[in-house]
C-alpha cells in the first residue's frame, strides 16, 4: 500500500511538472520546484528529529508546503484551462467592446491577530496534574498565495492566542479573499513535565491519568493524514503530530479598517476532536490596504494652472498625480526632495473633473477644470496641458483613479499604514549540540530539594538511588564559553522536554546570573518568544538579597 | 581570652575578638591559611522577647535570592544563607556567632539549598529553644575585607 502511495505520489509530482512547462510559465515553475523541494526537506526532518518541538515545526512547514503545492496546481490549471479557451475561441470582432477597465493592485497585510478562548471548567480540567497544551498556527491564504504565522503553544494559562507577525500579501485586487485557517495539534505530555514540583512528583509517582491515557489512545486511533488530500500527496505515516483545521473565515475588502476589528470564525472542529480547543468564536486584527493607487504617482507631468483669482497669469508647473492629491511642484525635482508643492489640489470622490471647452474663448486649448466642494464654497482649478494627447492621458489617469477609488472604497480615504514584516527567523531545523547549560531551562519553581523531599515522604526509602538526572551535576565538564557560537539554542528551549523533567542548574558562569535563555544564545530571539515564557513561568529572576532578623 | 589546650595556636587568633564561652563539642579547625573556610558549631539559647523567641542576627541569601548581591560570601554565585548583622549583646553574640558566617546547618537541618523563608522558618520554630548552628567561618582578614568592601 505504501508503495501504491508512493508512485502515486510521484506521478502526480511528474504530472504538476509537466504542466508547468507545458504553460512556460517559469515563476510559477520556479515556486512550485521550490516547494516540493521544501516538501521534501520537510519528510526528511520530520522521520529524523526526535524532539517534540521540532516534530511540531516540521510537520507545519509539511502542511504548509502541501497547501502551496495544492494552490500552485489549482492556479495552473486554471492557467492551462484560460489558454486552451483563449486558443480555440477567438473574439469575432477586435474592436469590440472597450477593455474593462481594471482596478489597479494593492497590498494587504494583516496583524495583530488575536483570537480569544473560553476555559470552561469541565470534566477535561479536573485531571490537575496535567497541563495540557496544543502548538497552533494560522495559515492565510490570499489567492494563490499562502502564508502561514508562528506556531505558539497554548495551555489552559492563556486568555488568547496572539500571534505577533504580520502577514502581508502584495497584488491584491480589491476584489481579494483573505481565507484564514486555524490548525491545532495537541502536545502530548508522557515526557515532558511541567509546573511545581509538586506536580513533577505526581507525574514521577503516579501513572497516566484517565484523560490523558484517554487521549494518547485517541490519536494513536485516528487515521493518517494531514487533511488534505492524502492520496494526492500523501504524509509519511509516522507517529508524529497531527494538525487539525479548528476554525476558518474568509475576510474581504468590507474587513479592511484602520484599526482593529472582529470578525466571526467558523468553528471546525468539535469536542471529540483530540486537538479541540475552546475557541470563543472570534478573531481580532488589523487588516490594512494599501492600493498602489495610494502610494505611487499614477500621471505626472508638466502644467500650467491657474492661479487663484487671476485670470491672465498662469504659472508653469509639475503637476504629480498622488493618491487623492494632485501636487503641483515649482521644478520637476521637487517632488523627489521633499519641497513643498505650490499648489495642492485634492482629487477625491466627490470630485468632478472636466475636459474644460471653458477656455477656449480665450485660445488656450487642452484644458481641463478640476472642481471640489468646500462647505458651501465651489472651488474650480483650471489647468492647462501641453499637447492633446498629454490631456488625454491625463484625462486617462483622472478616470483610472476615479474607478480604482470606486473599487477599493474606504482604502482611498487615506493611506493605511503598513510594516513591512520583519524577516522570520526561520525555526531551527535541528538544535545544535552546544554547551548542555546553555540548553537547559533554569525555574526557580523546579526546586529539586523540594521534589526529592516530596518523593522521599512519599516513598520512603525507595529512592534510596538518587534520581537519574542528578548525575549532570556530577559529569560537569570545565565552564562553557558564554560566547561560544554553538549556543545558539532552539526557539523554543524553554520548553525543552527531557525525559527526566527539567533538572535546575546553577549558574556556573562567574557572570552575574541571568538565567533567560535569551540571554545565552548568540542570535537575538524573535521578541514573539517572550509571551510564551510569560505564560509558563510565573516568577522572574531574582533581583533581590533579602535580609531578615531571625 | 582563655586558652584551649589542646586546640592549635591559629583558634586563639580567631577567637581573640570573640566574648565567647568555652565551645562545648567544637570540632578541631583545620589548620587555616588564608581564606579556608572553618566550620564551627554554634549552640544559641533563645531569648524570649515578650511573645517571641529571638536569636539577635539577620540572615540574607537563599536559593531564591540574587547571590550577586552578597558582600560576605567569596563566590558570588553561592546562594547560601549568611549572617548579615549581629545585634550586641544578644543571644548570637553570645554564642560566638559572627557577621559573615555561611549558616550550613541548623539542627541538623540543612541551611545550603533553601529558600530565604524557609531558612527563616527553620531558625525560628517555637517550639525549640535552642538552636545548633553549623558555621564556615572565612579567616578572620578576608571577612574585615569583606565588610568594609560591601
Amino acid at each position: 500500500m505504501q508503495d501504491r502511495l508512493h508512485i502515486l505520489e510521484d506521478l502526480n509530482m511528474l504530472y504538476i511538472r509537466q504542466m508547468a512547462l507545458s504553460l512556460e510559465d517559469t515563476e510559477l515553475q520556479r515556486k512550485l520546484d521550490h516547494e516540493i523541494r521544501m516538501r521534501e526537506g520537510a519528510c526528511k526532518l520530520l522521520a529524523a528529529c526526535s524532539q517534540r518541538e521540532q516534530a511540531l515545526e516540521a510537520t507545519k512547514s509539511l502542511l504548509v508546503c502541501n497547501s502551496r503545492i495544492l494552490s500552485y496546481m489549482g492556479e495552473l490549471q486554471r492557467r492551462k484551462e484560460a489558454q486552451v479557451l483563449g486558443k480555440t475561441s477567438r473574439r469575432p470582432s477586435d474592436s469590440g467592446p472597450p477593455a474593462e477597465r481594471s482596478p489597479c493592485r494593492g497590498q494587504v497585510c494583516i496583524s495583530d491577530l488575536r483570537i480569544p478562548l473560553m476555559w470552561k471548567d469541565t470534566e477535561y480540567f479536573k485531571n490537575k496534574g496535567d497541563l495540557h497544551r496544543w502548538a497552533v498556527f494560522l495559515l492565510l491564504q490570499l489567492g494563490e498565495h499562502i502564508q502561514d504565522t508562528e506556531m505558539i503553544l497554548v495551555d489552559r494559562t492563556l486568555t488568547d492566542i496572539s500571534f505577533q507577525s504580520n502577514v502581508l500579501f502584495a497584488e491584491a485586487g480589491p476584489d481579494f479573499e483573505l481565507r484564514l485557517e486555524l490548525y491545532g495539534a495537541c502536545v502530548e505530555e508522557e515526557g515532558a513535565l511541567t509546573g511545581g514540583p509538586k506536580r513533577l512528583a505526581t507525574k514521577l509517582s503516579s501513572s497516566l491519568g484517565r484523560s490523558s491515557g484517554r487521549r494518547v489512545r485517541a490519536s494513536l486511533d485516528s487515521a493518517g493524514g494531514s487533511g488534505s488530500s492524502p492520496i494526492l500527496l500523501p504524509t509519511p505515516a509516522v507517529g508524529g503530530p497531527r494538525y487539525h483545521i479548528l476554525a476558518h473565515t474568509t475576510l474581504t475588502l468590507a474587513a479592511v479598517q484602520d484599526g482593529f476589528r472582529t470578525h466571526d470564525l467558523t468553528l471546525a472542529s468539535h469536542e471529540e476532536n483530540p486537538a479541540w480547543l475552546p475557541l470563543y468564536g472570534s478573531v481580532c486584527c488589523r487588516l490594512a490596504a494599501q492600493p498602489l493607487c495610494m502610494t505611487q504617482p499614477t500621471a505626472s507631468g508638466t502644467l500650467r494652472v491657474q492661479q487663484a483669482g487671476e485670470m491672465q497669469n498662469w504659472a508653469q508647473v509639475h503637476g504629480v498625480l498622488k493618491g487623492t492629491n494632485l501636487f503641483c511642484y515649482r521644478q520637476p525635482e521637487d517632488a523627489d526632495t521633499g519641497e513643498e508643492p505650490l499648489l495642492t489640489i485634492a482629487v477625491n470622490k466627490e470630485t468632478r473633473v472636466r475636459a474644460g471647452e471653458l477656455d477656449q474663448a480665450l485660445g488656450r486649448p487642452f484644458t481641463l477644470s478640476i472642481s471640489n466642494q468646500y462647505g458651501d464654497d465651489e472651488v474650480t482649478h483650471t489647468l492647462q496641458t501641453e499637447s492633446r494627447e498629454a490631456l488625454q492621458s491625463w484625462m486617462e489617469a483622472l478616470w483610472q483613479l476615479f474607478f480604482d477609488m470606486s473599487q477599493w472604497k474606504q482604502c482611498c480615504d487615506e493611506i493605511m499604514k503598513i510594516e513591512t514584516p520583519a524577516p522570520r527567523k526561520p525555526p531551527q531545523a535541528l538544535a545544535k549540540q552546544g554547551s548542555l547549560y546553555h540548553e537547559m531551562a533554569i525555574e526557580p519553581l523546579d526546586d529539586i530539594a523540594a521534589v526529592t523531599d516530596i518523593l522521599t515522604q512519599r516513598e520512603g526509602a525507595r529512592l534510596e538511588t538518587p534520581p537519574p538526572w542528578l548525575a549532570i551535576f556530577t559529569d560537569q565538564p570545565a565552564l562553557p564559553n558564554p560566547c561560544s557560537p554553538a549556543s545558539v539554542a532552539p526557539a523554543l528551549a524553554w520548553t525543552h522536554p527531557l525525559p527526566w523533567g527539567r533538572p535546575r542548574t546553577f549558574s556556573l558562569d562567574a557572570v552575574p546570573p541571568d538565567h533567560s535563555p535569551r540571554a545565552r544564545s548568540v542570535a537575538p530571539l524573535p521578541p514573539q518568544q517572550s509571551p510564551r515564557t510569560r505564560g509558563l513561568c510565573s516568577k522572574g529572576q531574582p533581583r533581590t538579597w533579602l535580609q531578615s532578623p531571625v | 581570652m582563655s586558652y584551649i589546650p589542646g586546640q592549635p595556636v591559629t583558634a586563639v587568633v580567631v577567637s581573640a575578638l570573640a566574648q565567647a564561652p568555652p565551645r562545648l563539642g567544637l570540632t578541631p579547625p583545620r589548620r587555616a591559611g588564608n581564606g579556608h573556610p572553618k566550620q564551627q558549631r554554634v549552640e544559641i539559647h533563645k531569648l524570649r522577647q515578650g511573645e517571641n523567641l529571638i536569636l539577635g542576627f539577620s540572615i540574607g541569601g537563599g536559593i531564591d535570592q540574587d547571590p550577586s548581591q552578597n558582600p560576605f560570601s567569596e563566590d558570588k554565585t553561592d546562594k547560601g544563607i549568611y549572617v548579615t548583622r549581629v545585634s550586641e549583646g544578644g543571644p548570637a553574640e553570645i554564642a560566638g556567632l559572627q557577621i559573615g558566617d555561611k549558616i550550613m546547618q541548623v539542627n541538623g537541618w540543612d541551611m545550603t539549598m533553601v529558600t530565604h523563608d524557609q531558612a527563616r522558618k527553620r531558625l525560628t520554630k517555637r517550639s525549640e529553644e535552642v538552636v545548633r548552628l553549623l558555621v564556615t567561618r572565612q579567616s578572620l582578614q578576608k571577612a574585615v575585607q569583606q565588610s568594609m568592601l560591601s
